[in-house]
């Protein structure tokens, strides 16, 4: 077990590696953008999958930790000389705002049915869509707004998509491992019962409440940097972020790559953001292009009802029989020798 | 005075609306468990179905008709395709049907195309009443006729016909309905079908009073429809009346008073619903919020 | 041959992954009372509720009017004429008494008219509070709902579980005089704790112990059998 762990360990580093190595192959700028919204979806969805993949938890307003973020960074540098100091000032307060909503929410729903949540969080997120377009002093409404964000030190600024590329890289590599410690200690052990069966985990003596907020603030704020990230790569926020879409994206990215599995959401976040650049290409070809989240959704619900796993869970779970097929082999032969 | 009065009866003219989506919308939860966030969907078909019946015959009467047709086919589908594979697993029905009114949505597009739709009333509804100082207009007083109509037809049909005692039975226990002789799964059918029908007829109403029909309305109402059925009760018809009512006053009298409240007022009301009574204002015996 | 009713042969179920029935067998004679007894866990419910196809057996099969219904859905079931009463009585809170009674109802004819009247007889009560909630009923009045629900119906089995469970003496008397009028027109299949009421009704008996049908034979070779009533009834 520790061996193939180990296995998997390497090639998630290397593929690393080879991502932190690719903008000096390609450095256009689009690509590099694209990459960029990847990485900051790989984030977001990542989180998402903590929620329904890891717990059980469908949220339908995951938008608004998004947008808190995307805000209160922008906001912050706007509002502040675009220096280093208000970038971080701004990113704690993201991940504190995102935090302290998540908690809420999760204190009022998290007792009750799944929809709930998914409700309460819908909600909360049209709140903040209202909010950010109603406060016009603070968020210039549904125009949104431009901001700097601090120069870089010496040639670096000429590079400076690269930095960002780097930058939301490495946070998406940290973020992943440390979900992926999470969810392999206790406590992730204890959430995988109580999605597997909550009455038992109850039975058991655990109070479920606790640890189901915990992960709650923990996604949300991991979505809120997402969000930071979002907002520092394109430099510009606007309502959209609040936007039920954000949402979709987060749960097409997590089901179709995969839930419960942290890569499934990367994968889905390319997997989606390519096709989103393509397909809108293709649009001139054929009319069922430009509708392409129709074959998404198609998609979408063929995965959830075929394999409610995902590609990487849909991958794993093959790997795994093989190896148990092989094994069996192995014993049979040794049986038959 | 007069400003109050046209703000009520607007205020319940959406109401009945926003009931006729949400009435379908807490019978399927109450009796099949299942939460089928794809109904907005249905809504806005309504909506399409009805704005092209109506320029195609000039008949207002035989566009609703086929709005309803087009809800009760859809209903079927939807039941068939979509809920059919997940009964019982809450979390994969909220997923399955969420990515279903994605579907139904873009293909709105791709049947009327992707612009909005403007709609138009019919003739005899067009004008107003003047009642004293007070402006009626036609066509919301209309609006209002029609749901309570719905209302009291299916308050009648729950009561005391036969298959509305079994949907009652049904929704508090399954299992015994059928150990009666019941075969549940076709009274599913029919309320899904029957619920996805009022959805229909709520859209095919709505375009006419607003004056227009665009694809998002359906996520739009069916969230709304979602907040009124948590507020009155999850499978409480009655409950789900008062608290369409509530939200199509407390949201007229706000746009009107404070504009940039509007929408929150109805998330405060589920809020507070939440927080103190979270089983909703009609509570149903038999359905659990645990 | 002829006159068995209802046939189970080497019935297994599960529930979720619990093995609760384990090859069980019995056979139940038209025109009889059979009761089936056994300790808290036994397995007795779940027998009932195999045969009415709510938790359907996995192997072995279920014979009812030489008929396989193992594998058929409740309603199905239901519809060939057999009655069931749970053991938590399955009133329709919010339904009224007149309403729970309808609901019940497979058919709306003339028969069931009849029928409908001669039950009334037999519980008087259920007139009274023809209006009221089934929620609101006593314990006993829920069970004499529950019992008539399923006396209205032309069955030709019916399956009671646990009728005497919590309700006073004077009840426990009405219900066993109720089964006895209904044990003229039907066949039944009762699950019973209390040994006095099994006595009084049974025509032939299955001990059930583990999931395991361990015993079975004629009620009047129990009654005289002390240690098996102590062994598995734990009745001294």
């Amino acid at each position: 077990m520790i061996k193939t762990l180990q296995k998997s360990t390497w090639v998630y580093l290397f593929t690393g590696l080879m991502l932190v190595l690719l903008p000096f192959f390609k450095d256009e700028r689009w690509f590099l953008f694209l990459m960029i919204q990847i990485f900051v979806f790989g984030i977001f969805a990542m989180s998402y999958d903590l929620l329904l993949g890891y717990t059980g938890i469908v949220s339908f307003g995951h938008a608004m930790f998004f947008g808190v973020g995307a805000y209160s960074v922008a906001i912050t540098l706007d509002r502040f000389e675009p220096s280093f100091m208000s970038l971080l000032l701004g990113i704690v307060i993201a991940m504190a705002v995102g935090g302290l909503i998540a908690f809420i929410a999760g204190i009022l729903t998290l007792r009750l049915k799944s929809h709930y949540y998914a409700m309460l969080t819908l909600a909360l997120a049209n709140l903040f869509l209202v909010l950010a377009e109603k406060w016009r002093s603070l968020t210039k409404g549904n125009d949104g707004f431009t901001f700097q964000i601090p120069e870089l030190p010496g040639g670096l600024e000429d590079h400076r998509n690269m930095v960002i590329y780097l930058f939301c890289l490495v946070s998406m590599v940290v973020i992943f491992f440390g979900l992926k410690r999470l969810t392999e200690s206790p406590l992730g052990k204890i959430l995988v019962a109580i999605r597997e069966n909550e009455q038992r985990v109850v039975s058991l003596g655990y109070k479920i409440m606790p640890y189901k907020v915990i992960i709650s603030v923990i996604s949300g704020v991991v979505a809120s940097f997402a969000g930071v990230l979002y907002a520092i790569s394109i430099r510009f926020v606007d309502t959209s972020v609040f936007a039920i879409d954000m949402t979709l994206d987060a749960l097409l990215m997590t089901i179709i790559g995969g839930v419960g599995t942290l890569v499934g959401p990367i994968i889905g976040a390319g997997i989606i953001e390519f096709a989103h650049h393509y397909l809108s290409e293709l649009s001139d070809v054929h009319w069922i292009f430009e509708r392409w989240i129709i074959l998404f959704g198609i998609l979408y619900i063929l995965v959830v009802i075929f394999f409610p796993s995902g590609i990487v869970g849909t991958i794993n779970h093959k790997l795994a029989t093989r190896k148990q097929r092989k094994k069996e082999d192995e014993q049979s032969d040794k049986l038959a020798s | 005075m007069d400003l109050f009065i046209n703000l009520a009866i607007n205020g319940i003219a959406t109401g009945m609306l926003i009931f006729l989506i949400a009435c379908g919308l807490t019978l399927i939860f109450g009796l099949m468990d299942v939460l089928n966030f794809a109904h907005g969907g249905i809504f806005a078909w309504g909506a399409f179905v009805g704005v092209w019946g109506y320029s195609v015959t000039q008949n207002f009467l035989i566009s609703i008709v086929l709005a309803v047709i087009a809800g009760l086919l859809i209903g079927l589908i939807t039941e068939y395709l979509i809920i059919r594979p997940v009964y019982g697993n809450h979390i994969q029905q909220i997923l399955i049907t969420l990515g279903f009114m994605l579907v139904l949505s873009e293909f709105i597009k791709v049947v009327f195309g992707p612009n909005i739709l403007a709609a138009q009333k019919p003739p005899f509804l067009q004008d107003y009443w003047l009642v004293g100082d007070v402006t009626i207009i036609k066509y919301r007083a209309f609006t209002i006729v029609v749901g309570f109509i719905i209302f009291v037809a299916i308050m009648a049909v729950l009561k005391y016909t036969k298959i509305g005692l079994i949907v009652r039975a049904g929704v508090m226990d399954k299992e015994m309905i059928q150990a009666l002789g019941v075969n549940i799964r076709l009274v599913f059918i029919g309320v899904f079908m029957v619920g996805s029908a009022l959805a229909a007829l709520g859209g095919a109403l709505f375009a006419p009073s607003s004056g227009v029909a665009y694809a998002e309305m359906g996520m739009e109402f069916g969230i709304f429809a979602f907040i009124v059925v948590i507020i009155g009760g999850m499978g409480s018809v009655p409950g789900s009346l008062i608290a369409a009512l509530l939200v199509g006053l407390s949201n007229v009298f706000m746009a009107y008073y404070v504009p940039s409240l509007a929408m929150a007022v109805t998330m405060i009301l589920m809020f507070l619903v939440l927080i103190f009574r979270p089983e909703g204002l009609f509570k149903v015996s038999g359905v659990s919020n645990k | 041959m002829t006159n068995t009713l209802l046939k189970l042969e080497q019935i297994n179920t599960y529930i979720d992954q619990f093995h609760i029935l384990q090859n069980v067998n019995f056979e139940v004679k038209s025109g009889e009372v059979t009761v089936l007894l056994g300790r808290n866990g036994a397995g007795k419910t779940t027998t009932l509720r195999s045969i009415m196809g709510l938790n359907s057996a996995l192997s072995g099969q279920i014979v009812y009017k030489d008929e396989d219904i193992t594998k058929l859905p409740a309603y199905k079931i239901a519809k060939k004429g057999i009655g069931y009463v749970p053991e938590d009585q399955g009133i329709f809170y919010d339904l009224t008494v007149g309403e729970n009674m309808r609901v019940g109802m497979r058919q709306e004819d003339e028969a069931t008219k009849d029928r409908m009247e001669w039950v009334l007889e037999l519980f008087p009560d259920l007139k009274k509070f023809w209006k009221k909630p089934g929620g609101q009923l006593s314990g006993g009045q829920k069970q004499m709902l529950s019992i008539a629900r399923s006396y209205v119906n032309d069955n030709d089995l019916l399956l009671i579980d646990e009728p005497s469970k919590g309700l006073a003496p004077v009840i426990v008397e009405k219900v066993i005089e109720s089964i006895e009028k209904m044990k003229e027109k039907t066949t039944v299949v009762l699950v019973e704790q209390n040994f006095y009421m099994a006595s009084r009704l049974g025509d032939s008996f299955f001990i059930l112990d583990d999931g395991m049908t361990v015993h079975q034979g004629d009620m009047k070779e129990l009654r005289e059998n002390e240690e098996l009533k102590r062994k598995y009834l734990g009745i001294a």
